[in-house]
């Protein structure tokens, strides 16, 4: 009876084997760098802060969309790509829309380099603590004013971490400290475009990486960061 | 040994005989029901729209805005409603989780076919209803297929608006399809969003013409359809209006498959506003009882009421049962034969009505002798809508307490500001839990584990059968019937139409109607901030506010990072007092609407059937 039935397993576990996927496999990878156009550095951004679209047009006219998320230093990678024509486009973050896709060849090991201009430069990004307290000192500047999304609001972001930006910070020196803006560009005179913002209450004896970020009312909601800035609190 | 055999040679007889009977035989089968059969009765005629009834796109108790509409037996989640994300509730989503929609395609059982879940099914029983009929007339008379066919255009039309408020612009598909049609044929592109819903319009206006007068509950008559004209065309007027200044490009956009012209709106709510004024004298406000917060509660469950245009009913006789669970998941176990509530009314919902007098000028808690005190003077529709701590239902007091305070002194506003571990409350998890022989969260009260009690300070009222006895309140034996249009809802279509015309004193006249009613003061004048907030508080829990923030297009700004508030009352041990803190709701929970989600991603399962619905929605 026990034979009989391994008998049976063997076979049927033999006969389902029998078909192969006559797909090759995903052996292509594509990585680059999102650059700032206007400085020539890599995107100020951070962890899926951006996405890089792949549309595999040599698959089908319409295939469904795959993202490449940031990294937080502005550089994306994905090594398990199916080798083909991708419409590629990086969207999602706070930098003006591109409108011309580029179209590549993806095989193994292709890179390419993609300029974006941002909606919004933090310039002049300086910071003083005193005691617990740090006062952080920003500018506003647009490479492009004319029809940039409403400016929405800013907002430090402290985390014990290097990987800084939304998503991940602390919510009592980050979040909570968000100063409402809700000015569009255009109407905003040289005062409002200069920041302060204070985070209070550091906790002694730790390191804090520090940025701020300024968030425009653009179909993602995005903002533009500032650099990083490691702070020692004493 | 033996029956192993039995059986291989049961399975070579059984073959032989499959592969031996398959002879032709050409006649009439006597197994299926041909279209002469249905349609040559008012019985037949009465099953099949039953079928579609049920296949209606109603948000009732059962839907689940996440997954779909709901008819099953055993379909008793009812918490998980569009309330529970939009800030009128607190509950089981854990944040916008049902921004993406649910791919909805009206799929349906349809004749002829073997699959009953066919993309678009519904609409092809309608189709093939509204090619039979016409062959008929003998059997049903002309007047009877006329009206039959103003009926046929009423349920299209609710399906297409179903579609239209989800996707924008979709596959008008008018007559029955030829399953042996070449691909090309049968992969119809999308149509422009603005042709949608002139479409969905001119349905309803044909239904208007031809259905008629009266319709037994349940069913729809012609006033139904233009009562369901006014809201999609409010919704349309709204996309063409508020859709124009905030909006995601893309393909699809500028392509027309989102988006409507400006310039188009207020051809729209002229619509609305017309379609309105038709209506008045046909139904009216309910006013039986002149006790304003009864007569509010009553409104929801008699089935007599002159508000109610449009009902969807449910019987625990049915087999399958097609009871809800209302009742049991609104309630506390306290309160019921067998409970799971999950879903709770914030703070923020409440104070749309009024800023509770819950602190002194000095900015001290004020001291209520009992739970039950802040209700006095509150508006008879607010206390009808929500069951604040203090109010009874089926003789038992809602006796809801976040803790206790042996000892409190200090402003509100400082206490609230303190860190928990700072704060000399004492909190529980289990009801039964003591503090000097006092219940600590009392029986209904906010425990600090589990999602069973309430976490915002309220449970709901609305719609809460409280003539049930307790031993019969459990899962799936609700049987209220979901008002799915009123003509509450109606006179805001007419305000907010009105207002956005210009007529200002029509609308003004609707709002104090539907505010005398409610025992809410009248407005002198009206705003549309004063309209829109009136519809919140109206027409609250009925899976409304979730389209209205979106054809406003002001969701991505009420639900950005929102966080919502309780109404946390505590016992103050020492003075033998109550006091209430506004504080956050315990679930802790933040909501955030992406703008992409204004329009729901085609199914990811048509596109790849049929390619012309690309381009999909932006940002999918």
């Amino acid at each position: 009876m026990m034979n009989r039935i391994l008998l049976g397993l063997l076979i049927l576990t033999g006969s389902a084997c029998t078909k192969i996927d006559n797909y090759g496999e995903p052996t292509a990878s594509f990585e680059g760098r999102l650059i700032d156009a206007t400085t020539g550095q890599n995107f100020l951004t951070t962890s899926q802060g951006i996405n890089v679209r792949l549309e595999q047009i040599s698959w089908s006219e319409t295939p469904a969309p795959q993202d490449i998320p940031s990294k937080i230093d502005g550089s994306f990678k994905d090594s398990k790509l199916f080798p083909g024509k991708y419409r590629i486009t990086p969207m999602g973050g706070a930098f003006w829309p591109v409108l011309e896709p580029v179209e590549l060849d993806i095989n193994k090991g292709t890179s390419h380099d993609f300029e974006l201009t941002p909606y919004l430069i933090i310039k002049d990004f300086t910071t003083e603590l005193d005691g617990t307290d740090l006062t952080l000192r920003f500018r506003l500047d647009a490479p492009i004013g004319a029809g940039l999304p409403q400016i929405l609001d800013v907002q430090p972001y402290v985390n014990t971490s290097a990987i800084v930006g939304g998503g991940a910070s602390i919510r009592e020196y980050s979040e909570d400290l968000k100063v409402t803006v809700n000015k569009q560009w255009i109407n905003m005179t040289d005062m409002d475009k200069t920041m302060e913002i204070t985070v209070p209450g550091l906790l002694p004896g730790r390191i804090f990486y520090v940025r701020v970020g300024a968030r425009l009312d653009d179909s993602y909601k995005s903002s533009n960061y500032s650099e990083i800035v490691k702070i020692t609190v004493p | 040994m033996r029956s192993i055999d039995k059986f291989i040679l049961s399975v070579v007889t059984g073959a032989g005989i499959l592969f031996s009977s398959c002879q032709k035989l050409d006649i009439p089968p006597t197994n299926i029901i041909t279209p002469d059969i249905i349609f040559s009765s008012e019985a037949g005629v009465d099953s099949y729209l039953a079928t579609i009834y049920r296949a209606l796109p109603i948000e009732d108790f059962k839907y689940r805005p996440d997954q779909g509409f709901k008819a099953g037996a055993n379909d008793w989640e009812n918490f998980f409603c569009s309330g529970a994300v939009t800030g009128e509730m607190i509950g089981p989503f854990g944040g916008m989780d049902i921004g993406g929609g649910f791919a909805y395609w009206p799929y349906g059982p349809t004749n002829g076919s073997a699959d009953p879940q066919d993309p678009y099914g519904s609409i092809r029983d309608v189709n093939y209803m509204l090619e039979e009929l016409p062959k008929h007339v003998d059997a049903l008379s002309q007047e009877r297929v006329d009206q039959l066919l103003g009926e046929a255009h009423f349920l299209r039309a609710y399906f297409y608006f179903a579609l239209a408020k989800r996707y924008g612009g979709i596959p008008i598909i008018a007559t029955v399809q030829d399953p042996g049609s070449p691909l090309e044929e049968l992969q119809v592109s999308r149509d422009k969003e603005e042709d949608t819903w002139d479409f969905i319009g001119a349905e309803l206006d044909q239904a208007y013409a031809q259905m008629p007068e009266t319709s037994a509950a349940g069913k729809a008559n012609r006033y139904v359809a233009l009562a369901l004209k006014s809201r999609a065309m409010l919704y349309a007027a709204c996309v063409a209006k508020y859709g124009s200044e905030n909006f995601v490009d893309g393909t699809a956009r500028v392509q027309g498959y989102v988006g409507i012209p400006s310039a188009k709106a207020e051809n729209y709510f002229n619509q609305v506003w017309e379609a309105t004024k038709l209506l008045e004298g046909h139904y009216a406000l309910y006013q039986k009882n002149p006790n304003k917060e009864q007569n509010y509660v009553d409104l929801f469950l008699d089935k007599d009421s002159p508000e109610n245009i449009f009902v969807k009913q449910y019987s625990i006789a049915a087999s399958p049962s097609t009871a809800h669970s209302w009742d049991a998941t609104f309630s506390p176990r306290y309160m019921t034969a067998n409970a799971l509530s999950r879903a709770y009314p914030t703070l923020d919902f409440v104070e749309r009505f009024t800023t509770l007098p819950i602190t002194n000028t000095d900015g001290t808690p004020r001291r209520f002798t009992k739970l039950e005190d802040l209700m006095e003077g509150l508006e008879p529709r607010l206390l009808a809508t929500v069951y604040f701590p203090g109010a009874t239902l089926r003789g038992l007091e809602f006796d809801t307490q976040r803790g206790i305070y042996p000892h409190f002194s200090g402003t509100a506003a400082a206490e609230v500001a303190k860190q928990d571990a700072q704060r000399s409350y004492i909190l529980a998890g289990d009801v039964n839990t003591l503090y000097q022989g006092k219940r600590i969260i009392g029986n209904t009260g906010i425990s600090t584990s589990g999602d069973e009690l309430t976490r915002t300070g309220f449970y709901v009222r609305k719609y809460i059968d409280y003539n049930k006895a307790i031993n019969t309140v459990d899962l799936n034996r609700s049987e209220q019937s979901w008002i799915d249009l009123r003509y509450a809802e109606i006179l805001l279509n007419r305000a907010e139409a009105a207002f956005e015309l210009g007529e200002t004193g029509d609308a003004l006249t609707c709002i104090n109607q539907l505010r005398d009613r409610a025992g809410a003061t009248p407005l002198s004048n009206v705003t549309m901030d004063q309209i829109r907030n009136e519809r919140a508080m109206e027409l609250a829990f009925e899976n409304q506010y979730y389209w209205d923030l979106k054809r406003w297009r002001i969701a991505d700004k009420v639900l950005d990072n929102a966080k919502f508030k309780g109404l946390m009352p505590y016992y103050v041990f020492d003075e033998n007092k109550y006091i209430f803190l506004s504080e956050r709701e315990t679930f802790g929970r933040n909501y955030n609407f992406d703008k992409r989600f204004y329009y729901e991603p085609i199914p990811g399962g048509e596109l790849g059937k049929n390619p012309n619905l690309y381009p999909n929605n932006p940002n999918y």
